[in-house]
């Protein structure tokens, strides 16, 4: 550990960064695959890095070269161009945003590299593959357990606060509306807060809420678009002294924190919005091989509360 | 204008305040026992322990800014502050967050002791001491500080770091790394945007290597992986004053007392004022650079422990847009963006003005993106009420609607423009 740390602190780290793209010219792996990330530093991206990296290393002829956005637009269109440049076998992308990674997409469909799509779509059809999870189907999800805590359909009655992900982006108007779908058809659940964002932050969401516990006397759900966010309002009801009148449930299902989160019951439950990464590697050997693929994946969601946490911890050797 | 307009003006900051209070007030909304939820100590306490953090670095900015520089890097050094907290709290042993702490905390200590010693020795010590012998003294005095100190931090090591611990190590990274920016805007002459800018790239950079390639966050979670001593950081004394808030308003105190009532304060001011005046009149403006700047880091990496007390996280992205609203509170304060003229109680002000904005448009459950619009409105108004701005303002109004009158109504000559040389 110790010599480790003082190699990445040392002068190894520029030499390492700035070699690392153009190692695997070199390397003798069959299959090249470029990746290129949005961002690395949010807790579902590192996961579904890690997780991507896991598959990739199942097999000995893939390559897999991970590019970081550093969450810029301009950025990852440089970062994928590079890729084309370097005529990789397959491309993954997990786009920042549609419109912006559009044309780079159709770049690499011109010089004849296949491309997947992971997470977010962009504006056109010409790629081999998306893989993602539906945000709408995983906020009824949400939307119907909250139903069933809060008294059940038809009876439900209640308070609730909802704390929004960042109000440009589609995943939190798709956990919103999905939601809405069921707890919008019950007349006894009030709904608190009129679209306040925390922008998916935890510390945001503790300040949202912070406030929230001041001005209602009475609340009784807090749904965070995900999981940090639950566990920011979470939190601030504690220091309140009030997490025990309410119950909260968050989205993303990341092993080491929201399924964590649930399993101490700090968190009444969790969705799974799963990472597409190692789906995408499966499929990108597919294409490689010269099998046809299906345009579209949609990955399944899950239901994470206390019954199976504890499960979900000991699989991933959190436990 | 008349005394009372004088009067107005020179108080209007807390005139803002105290409007944006009364608003506060008629809007808030009522709990069932018929309490105002905004006037409720809770409420208020609330307010403080929020803007505590950006109150600790606008502290520190404003510091910056009165010399005339500008510190664009507090959010990244912010953010390596609550990383490097939270890997002391939490992974024992020499890892990348010990390895940087522990050797800035000795070379820290070591300056800062022998630099005292010295000028103590300077100032008290009787003539007959030779300058030989004062440093050998001071040099030694910081040798020894500095091994007890990093006897200190080094026993901590192997197990997690205590309280104290990340209290004295993380501020001291911050001075170390604003020393950095400091010295090179000194001896360079570069501007001081222009390096803060780069620090604030690599800074974040560093930030993100320490924190590791695979942990985006670095959770804290007290009595389980940190010690539960730490909770104190976020406590509430008396059921009332949160502990974050007490720390800011003891930082505005001591930098209030420390600009008006210090050479070292005068000298700030005087570089703001005329930089080239002050290195003329012998004043020593690097080294003063240097230390507005190191401070500005240490008090930045405070705000990150308290960061971490609070939110029980430390990541790379902690710090994200902190550098524009520690700018926009100074700004709101009256600190002038030219340099030499502001004060510690106008960014507290600022920073008071800046909180209670927020707590009001979200007790009334304004959405999320009117609360931006509002403001920055605020912002535009706040500079506009600026003294010299107002008096432009006040000036074209006023020479418009002459033009419109007859010669014979028309008043007096257009108003002097005075340069002010108060501070306050």
């Amino acid at each position: 550990m110790k010599r480790r740390t003082v190699l990445k602190l040392g002068a190894g780290v520029a030499a390492t960064s700035l070699f690392a793209p153009t190692r695997p010219l070199f390397a003798a792996a069959k299959y090249r695959f470029g990746f290129s990330q949005v961002t690395t530093v949010e807790p579902w991206r590192v996961q579904f890095n890690a997780a991507m990296k896991r598959e990739a290393e199942k097999y000995p002829e893939v390559e897999l070269i991970i590019s970081d956005g550093q969450d810029r637009t301009e950025k990852q269109v440089a970062d994928v161009e590079n890729f084309i440049t370097q005529q990789v076998d397959v491309l993954l992308i997990s786009p920042k945003e549609s419109a912006g990674l559009t044309g780079v997409v159709e770049k690499a469909i011109d010089a004849k590299i296949p491309v997947i799509v992971l997470d977010r779509n962009v504006d056109t059809d010409r790629y081999n593959q998306f893989i993602g999870g539906d945000n709408v189907v995983i906020g009824k999800a949400a939307g119907e357990y909250a139903v069933k805590l809060l008294g059940g359909s038809g009876k439900a009655a209640g308070n609730v606060v909802e704390i929004w992900g960042g109000m440009g982006t589609q995943p939190a108007h798709d956990r919103h509306d999905g939601f809405h779908e069921f707890t919008d058809k019950e007349p006894g659940i009030k709904n608190l807060l009129d679209k306040q964002s925390a922008d998916w932050k935890q510390q945001k969401a503790y300040d949202v809420m912070a406030t929230a516990l001041k001005a209602n006397e009475k609340i009784d759900l807090v749904y965070g678009h995900n999981d940090p966010m639950a566990y920011g309002a979470y939190l601030a009801a504690k220091d309140a002294g009030r997490e025990k009148e309410m119950k909260f449930l968050g989205v993303d299902g990341i092993p080491n924190e929201g399924v964590a989160w649930v399993n101490k019951g700090e968190l009444t439950a969790t969705f799974l919005y799963p990472t597409p990464g190692a789906e995408g590697v499966r499929q990108a050997l597919k294409i490689v091989k010269g099998e046809t693929v299906e345009k579209k994946i949609t990955l399944p969601t899950m239901t994470i509360d206390a019954s199976n946490a504890a499960q979900i911890l000991k699989e991933n050797g959190l436990l | 204008m008349g005394k009372v307009g004088q009067f107005f003006l020179r108080t209007k900051l807390y005139w803002g305040l105290i409007v944006l209070f009364a608003a506060g007030v008629v809007s808030s909304p009522v709990s069932s026992k018929g309490v105002n939820i905004f006037l409720t100590p809770g409420n208020l306490a609330d307010v403080l322990r929020q803007v505590s953090n950006n109150g600790i670095v606008a502290v520190g900015m404003t510091l910056v800014i009165l010399t005339g520089g500008i510190d664009l890097s507090v959010g990244s050094v912010l953010a390596l502050g609550t990383v490097v907290c939270a890997m002391l709290l939490t992974d024992p042993g020499w890892t990348s967050g010990s390895v940087i702490a522990v050797p800035m905390l000795i070379g820290v200590t070591f300056v800062l002791v022998a630099w005292f010693v010295g000028a103590a020795a300077r100032t008290m010590a009787s003539p007959t001491i030779s300058q030989p012998l004062r440093r050998t003294g001071a040099l030694g005095a910081g040798v020894v500080a500095a091994a007890l100190v990093g006897a200190w931090a080094v026993v901590q090591v192997p197990a997690t770091f205590g309280v104290l611990g990340v209290l004295a190590a993380v501020p001291a990274v911050g001075l170390c790394v604003g020393a950095f920016s400091g010295v090179i805007i000194a001896k360079t002459r570069m501007q001081p945007f222009i390096v803060t800018l780069a620090m604030m790239v690599g800074i974040l950079g560093v930030a993100r290597l320490v924190a590791g390639q695979d942990t985006a966050v670095h959770p804290v979670y007290t009595g389980e992986n940190a010690t539960a001593d730490f909770e104190d950081l976020r406590a509430l004394i008396y059921r009332i004053l949160p502990v974050p808030g007490l720390f800011f308003l003891a930082a505005v105190a001591i930098f209030h007392i420390v600009l008006k009532r210090s050479t070292f304060g005068r000298y700030v001011y005087a570089i703001g004022g005329n930089e080239q005046a002050a290195r003329l009149s012998g004043i020593n403006v690097d080294r003063v650079k240097i230390a507005v700047y190191a401070l500005s880091g240490m008090l930045t990496c405070l705000a990150g422990v308290l960061y971490v007390a609070q939110y029980r996280q430390g990541k790379p992205d902690a710090g994200l847009g902190l550098e524009l609203d520690a700018i926009a509170a100074v700004v709101i304060g009256g600190t002038n963006l030219m340099g030499g003229k502001g004060s510690m109680i106008g960014t507290l002000v600022g920073v008071l003005i800046f909180g209670f904005l927020g707590n009001i448009l979200q007790l009334n459950n304004i959405d999320s993106n009117t609360q931006l619009v509002l403001k920055g409105l605020i912002i535009l108004a706040a500079v506009l009420l600026q003294e010299g701005n107002m008096r432009v303002l006040v000036w074209r109004a006023a020479s418009r609607v002459k033009s419109w009158l007859p010669a014979s109504a028309r008043w007096g000559e257009r108003p002097r423009e005075k340069p002010s040389t108060r501070s306050g």
